[in-house]
């Protein structure tokens, strides 16, 4: 059965059934993915996926069931589920099905150019990197791994108020982990790159970088414990960014897990920090023209020049505020409820590169990498510590690296503590970016 | 699930370009999750997952694709097209498959599918009422129900055919305590390989008081002090820390390609002699427990660390060809979109002589963690780092104030070799480890334990 068939076709019965509106949310996948290990294809992964999701308001309740397996029988079981579900809830979710905004932003997530490189010019372009890495310094002993993954998405989004919305999006990831070693000190270092246009990707230069960046920690020393002013490189802050995102959500701010209730309109952070969410930025490879509730999606400032412009919202708890849904609502997969997630949200670039910033610093420690964060930050409280990789900086220069360490401060306070942001933005691939911070200062303990 | 002859011609397909194993992994998953907040149930979403995975070998070669069109014609073509990696020509053949019946060790009573949602609702409802009474300082409860049903078929060109049906229960239950501008959390998360007979004869009122009582607890816990300090770990969730400290560098994926600490060191004495690590699947209906692992081997007891000698190794197939060894049955992947690898099932250091009252008492000054958070470890080094979710000064003998915010950084290798007690309490805590083939369910599992010395990071300073 074709797709769009089996969505009208679930629609006009989940009516049937008793739902007073209802919406089919559509995702196909392709990936493929290869990892080298000593000149030769180590694994090699190719996939076709998707699934389905109905999400329908029944009896004032919205429902929510989903199935990967797409035939005549799974009408019956998603319908079946959906309205078991929503009898479950307490009270209505103050929601119904959207009926579309009046208009969306014609993005391209999506590379032809990309979609037509063939597999065989992927596998020798990694299969090059490895290469180069592995013959770059006598001091690399080999690569916890080294892949290279491409995929390609489809989603659409189709509801019983005749909204119908597509999207596609495709892109590449290199992500490297190369070990070294000299005498007994052992350390690696991990690399990524992402990007939509192959023809960018230049093996000697991620060679170049990917090993350097494993290298620099080598020749590690101790330093003592105590408060240092911290230049966070630009991945290291889009990473505690990240990991902070959940304080941004006013449905968490509703339920009194973020401490920014009540503080839209307030200083909330250091002027120089602006934070944007920021769907169609051209660096970052996630953001879409339609939310997961098929609201179009705005470029919007979050913070303002250290000032709480708003929170993020869904319809849901706009309304609860009476205040306009801000495109927010997120829904990561078909096996996803809908929650609140910004879209390549990032902090706002300043003028300086991190070789200029470094120039200026008298001490500090520059954090170029934070592990940990699932576990040593706790995002309702804003305290965190963790482990990082880094440098100790004297005199305008990198000094030596660092022994193992932790850092530890509060989201809240580090906020505003930032002095400066560089130039040099950076996004991951989940789409969380950063420039390069100045921090005042962090607790540092040195193993 | 599908016909045999169909995997049959599957396999052989697989096996057309000079594979020398073929293998197909089919899936059909029931799921469903509830969520509480607020004192509501806010969000329910039941649904079914449902795939199938082809892996091909040819040497040290892996060939993995996936796919949830599962019509003759689909496999096929997925198969081929995975086949296609291989550049040998070959008429491979599989041997003809054996259907393998085995008496499950993890007894399901009642199937989460059978059971209605209004009832799993009042469990929740039971476990958020227990944690709101606990103090008038807890402000928000969520909890959250998790059940699946995954019922898999394994069959491979050496004539494996097996079928099994896993059934996971899990409750979490997360409390925020409140007083001025503080916010604190506590968290318990209790999980079984069970079905809804486990969440009926959950102790609530201690998971669900004791998340409560840690959220209370921790707003007025002073700052961590950090340094180099004694710190005493105690059982349960606390074997988290072993888990990635030396688990994560027994596993075939990072030991065969010689990426591990432990690589090729059978033998040696890589720890004390009060400590033997030891993962065993088999444990009955344990969170991390399976009859057979994902390429359909039975699970088993390893012993891996024998009074301080390294024994072995966790291993799959093809990890197993790379170090000219057999499998030990720990091959796990979250679902058909992962190719397997070695993983933990429920890991734990085995019991001591010391009892948890002795080795508090004998503690001078040092770190007492009761409940760990979640870490993370490099496998090619051995560092690792770990929150502590609730810690205490332990001050002459004496367990004093809690503290917070410490996180425990260390070379697993090297902590390994600084446990000086080891107490008789085991007990197992539920936990999801997440690595190359996915995120599943593990316990890792200790009694009380102290390491001589750690390193602390904490927010006070030394």
């Amino acid at each position: 059965m074709k797709i769009t068939e089996f969505q009208e076709k679930l629609l006009q019965k989940a009516m049937d059934a008793g739902f007073k509106e209802a919406e089919v949310f559509y995702e196909k996948a392709e990936s493929f993915q290869c990892m080298i290990f000593e000149g030769e294809i180590d694994s090699y992964e190719t996939s076709v996926d998707g699934g389905l999701s109905l999400r329908g308001l029944y009896n004032g309740k919205m429902g929510y069931a989903y199935t990967e397996k797409i035939d005549e029988d799974s009408i019956s079981f998603l319908i079946d589920n959906a309205k078991a579900n929503a009898e479950l809830l307490d009270e209505d979710d103050g929601t119904d099905i959207f009926d579309g905004s009046s208009e969306y932003t014609n993005y391209q997530s999506y590379s032809e150019e990309l979609a037509n490189v063939q597999i065989p010019e992927k596998i020798a372009l990694i299969k090059s990197i490895e290469e180069k890495i592995r013959s770059y310094d006598p001091r690399i002993v080999t690569l916890d791994y080294c892949g290279l993954q491409n995929f390609s998405g489809e989603q659409s989004l189709a509801n019983s108020k005749g909204l119908s919305l597509t999207e596609k999006k495709n892109g590449i990831i290199i992500f490297v982990s190369t070990v070294v070693k000299d005498g007994e000190e052992m350390k690696t270092g991990s690399f990524r790159k992402m990007t939509r246009d192959f023809q960018s990707l230049d093996a000697d230069e991620i060679a170049k970088e990917a090993a350097e960046e494993a290298l620099s920690n080598l020749g590690e020393k101790s330093i003592p414990s105590g408060k240092y002013p911290i230049i966070m490189r630009h991945n290291a802050a889009a990473a505690l960014l990240s990991t902070f995102t959940p304080i941004f959500s006013a449905e968490n701010a509703q339920k009194d897990q973020s401490l920014l209730k009540g503080k839209v309109g307030t200083q909330i952070a250091s002027n120089f920090v602006t934070l944007l969410n920021d769907p169609f930025h051209s660096e970052a490879l996630s953001g879409s023209s339609f939310d997961g509730e098929g609201v179009a999606t705005k470029k919007r400032a979050i913070i303002s020049n250290g000032t709480l412009e708003t929170l993020l919202h869904n319809r849901k708890s706009a309304k609860l505020e009476g205040c306009e849904t801000t495109g927010n609502a997120h829904k990561p997969s078909y096996k996803s409820t809908l929650s609140i997630a910004p879209q390549n949200m990032h902090i706002a670039t300043g003028q300086r590169t991190l070789d200029d910033l470094l120039v200026s610093v008298s001490e500090g420690i520059l954090i170029t990498g934070l592990s940990g964060l699932h576990s040593g930050a706790n995002t309702i409280s804003g305290d965190f510590s963790v482990e990082a990789t880094g440098f100790h900086v004297k005199e305008g220069k990198i000094a030596s690296p660092v022994k193992q360490m932790t850092i530890a401060g509060n989201f809240y306070e580090l906020m505003k503590d930032i002095e400066e942001t560089c130039k040099d933005l950076y996004f991951l691939p989940d789409g969380y970016g950063s420039p390069t911070l100045l921090v005042k200062e962090l607790s540092v303990t040195v193993d | 699930m599908i016909k045999q002859s169909i995997i049959e011609n599957v396999l052989n397909a697989a096996l057309s370009t000079g594979g020398d194993f073929s293998e197909i992994f089919i899936e059909d998953k029931y799921v469903n999750n509830i969520a509480l907040q607020s004192n509501k149930i806010e969000k329910s979403i039941s649904g079914r997952d449902f795939g199938i995975g082809i892996r091909i070998f040819s040497g040290l070669q892996s060939i993995y694709t996936y796919t949830n069109d599962i019509s003759e014609e689909g496999l096929l073509l997925a198969a081929k097209r995975a086949a296609l990696a291989i550049k040998g020509g070959g008429t491979g053949t599989i041997h003809p498959l054996q259907k393998e019946i085995f008496d499950p060790i993890h007894q399901i009573a009642q199937m989460p599918q059978t059971v209605e949602h209004a009832r799993k609702a009042s469990i929740m409802r039971q476990a958020n009422e227990i944690a709101r009474n606990y103090d008038e300082r807890i402000r928000q409860v969520t909890v959250r129900y998790m059940d699946e049903e995954q019922n898999i078929l394994i069959a491979n060109s050496e004539g494996k055919f097996i079928e099994d049906t896993r059934v996971h229960s899990r409750l979490a239950i997360q409390a925020t305590a409140s007083e001025g501008n503080e916010l604190q959390t506590g968290f318990y998360g209790p999980g079984a390989h069970a079905g809804f007979e486990f969440m009926e004869n959950l102790d609530l009122t201690h998971y669900a008081g004791e998340a409560a009582r840690i959220a209370v607890t921790m707003l007025h816990a002073e700052e961590c002090p950090s340094g180099k300090f004694p710190v005493i770990i105690d059982n349960e969730f606390g074997g988290v820390i072993f888990h990635e400290a030396c688990g994560h560098g027994l596993e075939a994926t990072a030991v065969a390609k010689n990426n591990s600490v432990f690589a090729n060191r059978v033998g040696e004495k890589v720890a004390p002699e009060i400590v033997t690590y030891i993962d065993d699947g088999t444990l009955a209906n344990e969170w991390g427990s399976l009859n057979i692992d994902d390429e359909g081997e039975k699970t088993r007891k390893n012993v891996l660390i024998e009074n301080g000698i390294l024994k072995g190794y966790l291993i799959d197939k093809l990890n197993a060809r790379r170090m000219k060894t057999e499998s030990t049955g720990s091959s796990r992947r979250q679902s058909y979109r992962f190719s397997p690898t070695s993983r933990m099932t429920n890991t734990y250091i085995a019991p001591g002589t010391s009892t948890p009252e002795d080795i508090i008492a004998s503690t001078e000054y040092g770190i007492y963690a009761k409940y760990m958070g979640g870490g993370q470890v490099n496998p090619a080094t051995g560092d690792y780092n770990f929150a502590v979710e609730e810690a205490y000064i332990v001050k002459d003998g004496k367990i004093t104030h809690p503290v917070r915010g410490a996180t425990l950084i260390g070379n697993g290798a090297k902590t390994l070799q600084l446990v000086d007690r080891v107490g008789n309490n085991l007990a197992h805590g539920a936990g999801m480890c997440g690595a190359m083939s996915g995120s599943l369910p593990v316990n890792v599992g200790q009694p009380m334990i102290r390491v001589s010395e750690i390193t602390v990071g904490g927010t006070k300073g030394e």
